[in-house]
């Protein structure tokens, strides 16, 4: 092995070293600590040993030259690896060479974000949808720095069409994942609706309060026990009335017959029923997609035109959302009317705490087929059947039917 | 239920539970704790488990650690965070080193109990968080306690423990009235949501997560957004997953410490957690402190050293207005 001899330091200030004498020849040994050479610093001449011992192989710098501190001035063969003469060298080399491993990880961050100032997360996200920041930044359609909110705006502006957002909004759409589909520059709602269909995605419509407590309502009902009665009623003979609708004739008929039937009167209460005088009846309405259950109170008492006027006044209540709770309890009996529909028959559910529901059918040749269905916890068969019966003689009833017609406002006629 | 009693049940608990926990420290035993946190537990437990000692910290800390060698769970009172300072030598010294040192043949099961921060005119001596000191120190566990809750669990946690755990509360916070609410996992090293949010991440901990509970909701007004407020429980070691995964989400990262700016703990907070998150941000971080001057007397002064509700909320709202909210 080698050991290289320098010029030492040999006090604090020095800087350079003059060679004054070798001790040593070339080819002569040195031992360890034996001094090689004299060195004249800025202060003294002082005795230099060489640290290892070995053959004085090579004098660098002669006698008299004056060179910096550190600079190699001989060389040394030790002893030992004298053997090794190349490998030694290598195996140094080596050891000067850190290793270190470094995980394959995923160098994808910060890798190919767009230039221009911005936020990190909108960097990314303006890489995601191929924006170039500095070049909108140039143009001054992005501020600096510009933060994700103004990427966001400047795709919504670039990319989309005001009707294509329009119905991403609505469908809860992922803006990336479609850019990312449809790779175009301009996306318009053809695009959109489009995608919606190619990958079948529902459209998001929340339920509104109202239509939760119907469900509610619904589920209730479910746990009653209902029996049916099918029948068919003559509507072709009824007379002729302004503004009296064929629901305001059947809401009468019904109320009326009401009144011989205690029973269609009851409300179910934990261990008792509760029997109501009055007739009051609620009238399935429809608006828009809703539902809604307004009551007509005192039927028997009311005339045809006092009822038209209220069902007009209800309908149109339900239909600014402006019902209160007045307006749909205390009820007792349904209705639900899909004549105008043109529906043969249906039968409907019993909304929760009403004895019944009559649904209607459309009229056919003077006929009109209505389905009852009843809380059999409330009512029986025969009283059913009996309560149905008279409900269909009524409207052949000619005299009775003459005498609503005409009946004077406020006449009461609850004994009829 | 006010905070110091949660600290006293805990104390009390695990006095009962285990008879080796004793507890030494200034003015604990017959005068029932400077602020009264060992009120009761003399009369109860006696003069051998509730130990008086002189006014010496750095003898009370080093006689704690010869007890826990010894095989006691000693829980040390230290009367505030400012005198701890002289305990530094037992506390960096021994305590934190003895069992690495002794290849973890000796354990120190003990608590170092102390409050820090600046309470009402206690002067610039009596007012220092100094969080940031224990938490550069390899081989201890550093727990805040904000509330009730962190206070009882987090303190029967410290105990039982055989690492050895700081243990730091807030002067102003002893008083306050709050329930303990029921954990049936508490997590010592989990930092907790105080409050979910989608706008900003707000980081806090002792007396400041209070005052930021208190300007969270101007803030949100101001800024028309929400803030998540995390409560860090430990300082060390650090939740940086609880942290990374709200700052995701909001994008924005305030970290608000009753310690001075310069120095304070709030910078580890914000350099462990930008390692993670740094392409996530939509906004430098925010680091709100107390100002780089001790603590004056004057309590005009004092109130202008430190985050206060206003002041949390005016730099969050200028902050934000700035960086795109």
């Amino acid at each position: 092995m080698e050991y290289k001899i320098t010029m030492p330091q040999l006090t604090d200030t020095m800087e350079t070293g003059k060679i004054v004498r070798w001790l040593k020849k070339e080819g002569d040994f040195v031992e360890e600590n034996e001094p090689i050479l004299e060195v004249e610093t800025d202060k003294a001449v002082m005795e230099v040993p060489s640290f290892r011992s070995g053959v004085l192989k090579e004098i660098l710098v002669e006698e008299g030259e004056e060179v910096p501190v550190g600079t190699q001035i001989a060389i040394v063969q030790t002893e030992i690896e004298k053997k090794e003469e190349t490998t030694p060298k290598e195996t140094k080399e080596e050891k000067e060479e850190i290793t270190i491993s470094i995980p394959q990880e995923s160098q994808e961050e910060g890798q190919k974000l767009p230039e221009g100032t911005a936020s990190p997360s909108a960097k990314r996200l303006a890489r995601e949808l191929g924006i170039d920041i500095k070049i909108y930044q140039e143009k001054g359609l992005l501020p600096i720095p510009a933060h994700e909110k103004d990427i966001k705006e400047l795709f919504y502006k670039n990319f989309f069409d005001k009707d294509a957002l329009e119905l991403i909004k609505r469908y809860s759409l992922s803006l990336e994942e479609i850019v990312k589909h449809l790779k175009k520059e301009k996306i318009t709602k053809k695009d959109v609706l489009e995608f919606i269909q190619e990958n079948n995605i529902p459209q998001i419509l929340p339920i509104s309060d109202i239509q939760l407590k119907v469900i509610e309502n619904l589920k209730k009902s479910t746990s009653i026990p209902v029996f049916h009665i099918y029948e068919q009623i003559k509507t072709g003979n009824l007379p002729k009335v302004e503004d009296i609708t064929l629901t305001v004739w059947i809401i009468k008929i019904l109320g009326d017959t009401m009144q011989n039937h205690y029973r269609t009167r009851v409300k179910l209460e934990e261990n008792i029923y509760k029997i109501y005088p009055n007739s009051n009846i609620c009238i399935a309405v429809a608006i828009e997609e809703e539902l809604f259950m307004p009551v007509i109170k005192k039927v028997n008492k009311k005339t045809l035109r006092e009822i038209a006027l209220e069902l007009k006044i209800l309908k149109e209540k339900a239909q600014s959302k402006r019902l209160s709770l007045d307006d749909i309890t205390g009820s007792t009996f349904s209705i639900s009317n899909l004549g105008m529909f043109d529906i043969l028959s249906f039968d409907a559910i019993i909304p929760p705490q009403r004895v019944g529901i009559v649904a209607i059918g459309t009229q056919k040749r003077g006929k009109t087929k209505v389905t009852f269905s009843f809380d059999h916890r409330v009512i029986n068969g025969r009283e059913a059947a009996l309560f149905v019966d008279e409900f269909k003689k009524r409207f052949t009833d000619t005299d009775y039917l003459n005498n609503l017609k005409e009946e004077p406002l406020n006449k009461d006629l609850s004994q009829s | 239920m006010l905070y110091r009693e949660a600290l006293n049940k805990a104390l009390d608990e695990m006095m009962s539970r285990d008879s080796s926990v004793v507890l030494l420290g200034e003015d604990i035993g017959f005068y029932g704790g400077n602020y009264k946190v060992t009120e009761g537990l003399y009369a109860r437990y006696g003069e051998k488990r509730v130990i008086d000692t002189p006014i010496a910290e750095n003898t009370i800390v080093g006689t704690a650690i010869g007890m826990a060698i010894g095989g006691l769970r000693p829980v040390a009172e230290i009367m505030t965070v400012n005198f701890s300072l002289i305990a530094f030598d037992q506390i960096v010294n021994q305590l934190a080193k003895i069992r690495y040192m002794s290849g973890g043949k000796i354990t120190l099961p003990m608590v170092i109990r102390m409050p820090q921060g600046v309470a009402k005119q206690l002067a610039a001596q009596h007012s220092q968080s100094l969080e940031r000191l224990f938490a550069s120190i390899p081989g201890l566990r550093v727990l805040v306690a904000s509330d009730a809750t962190t206070a009882y669990y987090g303190l029967k946690f410290a105990i039982s423990t055989d690492d050895p755990v700081i243990f730091l509360e807030h002067l102003l916070l002893y008083p306050e009235k709050m329930e303990i609410e029921e954990e049936k996992h508490f997590s010592p090293y989990r930092a907790r949501i105080k409050k979910e949010g989608e706008g900003i991440t707000i980081i806090s901990y002792l007396k400041m997560l209070h005052d930021t509970l208190k300007a969270v909701p101007t803030i949100e007004k101001e800024l028309d957004t929400t803030c998540e407020v995390i409560d860090l429980c430990s300082i060390n070691p650090l939740d940086v997953e609880t942290i990374s995964k709200s700052v995701k989400k909001t994008k924005r990262l305030v970290v608000i410490t009753e310690e001075p700016k310069t120095g304070s703990y709030a910078n580890e907070i914000l350099n462990k957690v930008l390692e993670e998150v740094f392409y996530e941000l939509d906004a430098p971080p925010l680091k709100i402190g107390a100002e780089d001057v001790p603590t004056p007397y004057n309590r005009t002064l004092e109130l202008a050293s430190i985050p206060t509700p206003e002041k949390i909320a005016k730099q969050i709202i200028i902050w934000g207005r700035k960086h795109g909210i």
